[in-house]
């Protein structure tokens, strides 16, 4: 893993709550924990994934990074800078280093441009040197776009050639790091795959560093060097992505990985969480996934949860390379094998 | 499969006529769906596998589409019978599921009395009876304390509720054929297995067949006991689910298998299809999948190839012969795992 440079992002302690307000008068009513104390780096060349289910933060925590949002706590530093307070003017020549590509190729585009003006814009909106038409052009080509399109309209693509046009839009400007907010979730699995290798191909073409947010296990594992698995607004599980899909340690990330449909050859045993992932309005005293966690529950055979696990917050140990939330992480994945169903 | 025969559909064929032409949504498409069978139907956008359903369920709109084939429920075709016999049998017989729990429930009436209102749509009992069956079916598909529940409205609920309660909607009537239309597409991987957990319970408790179209080959593949692959409005292949995955046949398969990350392990470089999905309107000679099959040669661009049956019921369209798709087949998997040849 030390084929990767220096970090290029780092945020720590990242936390981002939104006020929940209720009746006439917009009283106040609480608060939604989206992003809770989020500490990560990425390093240069890198890709990491960001993986959990709907809510749990995932694309808050990106869209933080980008400081398309403010943080309510917490720094981000990029390329060695603390950007976390510079002003909307401060942040214009930094904003050329980050790019982000969306989930849905259908309406991050504007339908009222043609492809030409939509991947030119980042050149007129930083007023760049050079032939915009013909840097345009190239980029279409690389991007797996035929440069004769450049008039048409997005409605007259693909979804798989639309996403490409949000790619090659992020990767106008050069940046250093793109942020991928689930960019393959909307396409065909046919297509998913050419996506999926252009983004590769271009990573190491162009020296980009990904942070890469999926719902998809199988999206992140073959894309990503490190993962970061998130509940609740927390990550609960740091790795590299060998690690974490062969020694899962978090019951979370072992349940999440067993829950994903295979084609491989027979029926396996299956751990099906109950329940529903809690509000981030109010979330579990303790770990916030101990309402719901089947190691939990073997520990005290069905009576409850252990109390470390119930009143007190577990935190990742940093510098370990597998880093963990849990108080009884997982020896191996077979522990969990008396709760799985067939 | 031993369980008697629920649907029969026979050289089932929908065409759109529109501006530009005619589009051949689904063209000369036949299977049959048994009792206790789960039937996995799979495709990209635009394969034509949602209209396969609105056929089945009679749903197109007649000055809109032509409707050719036979579709036999029990016996009885479908595509033959009048608006008024077909109300009867939607929702009653042949029960639906949608992908998006989200808009399939009305946001300002309460989850109990929608059922109890599908209840009413086919039995003619009083609003507290259909309520009190409402709660029944809520109760069997899993919603702890039922009875109250009934009570809440649909942003009560969450995603895995909601497609929990489009279940129990959809069971009201003892249907005999439940059709899932992507049912977990919308939601989380988690809930996805309770779902599909519920989908199989549901099958066994009802004794009912149940075709579940979806685009995810590992959600076939852990669910279905037939499965059928769909390509520009054809069957490509059709079998035994473990046939088909164990041994597929078909180049497009092989494809869709290809493109698919893994869980299990990274592969060193992705197969992806190359080109995309052919319009419709203009589908090319031959076989359809020819521009984008690597195995291609003349014959493929002239001749449509036939769905023909192999040993075992399973069945595949491609001009191959067997022993080359044997060695083809083996020598991309080789490549895939990067093996040495």
């Amino acid at each position: 893993m030390s084929t990767f440079g220096a970090p290029l992002i780092e945020v720590e302690g990242l936390t981002k709550r939104f006020p929940v307000s209720t009746g006439v008068f917009s009283r106040r009513a609480g608060e939604v924990h989206a992003v809770e104390d989020v500490t990560l780096s990425v390093r240069r060349g890198e890709t990491l994934g960001i993986v959990g289910e709907s809510g749990c933060g995932k694309s808050t925590t990106a869209r933080l990074m980008l400081k398309l949002i403010e943080p309510t706590a917490g720094t981000i530093r990029f390329d060695g800078r603390d950007i976390t307070n510079l002003s909307a003017r401060q942040m214009r020549p930094v904003r050329r280093e980050m790019q982000m590509v969306f989930q849905d190729p259908y309406s991050s585009l504007n339908p009222r441009q043609t492809v030409g003006q939509i991947i030119g814009q980042p050149f007129s909106i930083h007023k760049t040197e050079g032939d915009a038409k013909k840097l345009v052009r190239e980029l279409m080509d690389r991007c797996g776009m035929n440069p004769e399109h450049y008039n048409r309209y997005p409605h007259e693509f693909s979804g798989g050639q639309r996403q490409r046009i949000g790619v090659a839009r992020a990767l106008a400007l050069r940046p250093k790091l793109i942020i991928c907010d689930e960019p393959v979730s909307a396409l065909d699995v046919s297509i998913q795959a050419q996506i999926l290798n252009l983004l590769e191909s271009l990573q190491s073409e162009f020296d980009l560093t990904y942070v890469f947010i999926s719902h998809d296990l199988s999206v992140i594992r073959q894309i990503s060097d490190r993962i970061a698995v998130m509940y609740l607004g927390r990550v609960v599980e740091l790795t590299d992505s060998e690690s974490l899909y062969e020694t899962p340690r978090h019951p979370y990330t072992a349940s999440l990985l067993s829950a994903v449909p295979r084609t491989s050859v027979g029926r396996r045993a299956r751990i099906v969480l109950s329940g529903d992932v809690p509000s981030p309005v109010s979330p579990p005293s303790g770990c916030a996934f101990h309402p719901r966690c089947p190691k939990a529950r073997l520990l005290t055979n069905g009576q409850g949860v252990p109390d470390d696990c119930r009143d007190d917050l577990p935190r990742l140990e940093a510098g370990t390379g597998h880093e963990v939330a849990c108080w009884h992480p997982l020896a191996s994945a077979d522990e969990l094998r008396p709760v799985a169903k067939a | 499969m031993s369980g008697d025969l629920l649907l029969d559909v026979r050289d089932l064929t929908v065409q759109f006529p529109t501006q530009d032409g005619i589009v051949n949504a689904v063209s000369g498409l036949s299977f049959t769906l048994r009792r206790g069978e789960t039937l996995g139907i799979v495709g990209e956008s635009g394969s034509g596998k949602s209209v396969t359903n609105l056929a089945i369920l009679g749903l197109l709109n007649s000055k809109h589409s032509q409707v050719g084939g036979e579709i036999l429920l029990h016996g009885r075709d479908l595509l033959k019978a009048s608006q008024s016999e077909l109300r009867d049998v939607r929702g009653k017989d042949v029960a639906m599921i949608f992908q998006d729990p989200f808009a399939c429930l009305h946001p300002m009436y309460r989850v109990g009395s929608q059922i109890a209102e599908a209840v009413r749509a086919h039995l003619d009992v009083s609003k507290s009876v259909a309520f009190e069956r409402a709660v029944e079916v809520l109760d069997a598909v899993g919603i702890p304390n039922a009875r109250a529940r009934a009570k809440d409205y649909p942003h009560q609920f969450s995603g895995g509720m909601r497609q929990r309660a489009m279940i129990a909607m959809a069971l009201v009537h003892n249907p005999s054929v439940l059709i899932a239309d992507e049912p977990t597409t919308a939601l989380d991987v988690t809930v996805q297995a309770q779902i599909l957990d519920l989908i199989d319970k549901v099958k066994r408790d009802f004794d009912i067949g149940v075709i579940l179209v979806t685009h995810d080959l590992g959600v076939v593949a852990e669910t279905a006991q037939t499965v059928m692959v769909m390509y520009a409005g054809r069957a490509v292949e059709h079998g035994p689910a473990r046939e088909v995955f164990d041994s597929p046949q078909h180049p497009y398969t092989w494809g869709l298998l290809e493109s698919m990350p893994s869980v299990e392990s990274k592969v060193a470089h992705l197969h992806a299809i190359e080109g995309s999905p052919p319009s419709v309107i203009h589908l090319p000679t031959g076989c359809a999948f020819h521009p984008r099959c690597p195995h291609r040669f003349d014959r493929c661009m002239t001749a449509r190839p036939p769905l023909e049956q192999m040993e075992g019921g399973h069945a595949d369209a491609c001009h191959l012969d067997t022993d080359a798709k044997r060695r083809l087949w083996a020598e991309r998997q080789r490549i895939r795992l990067g093996v040495g040849a």
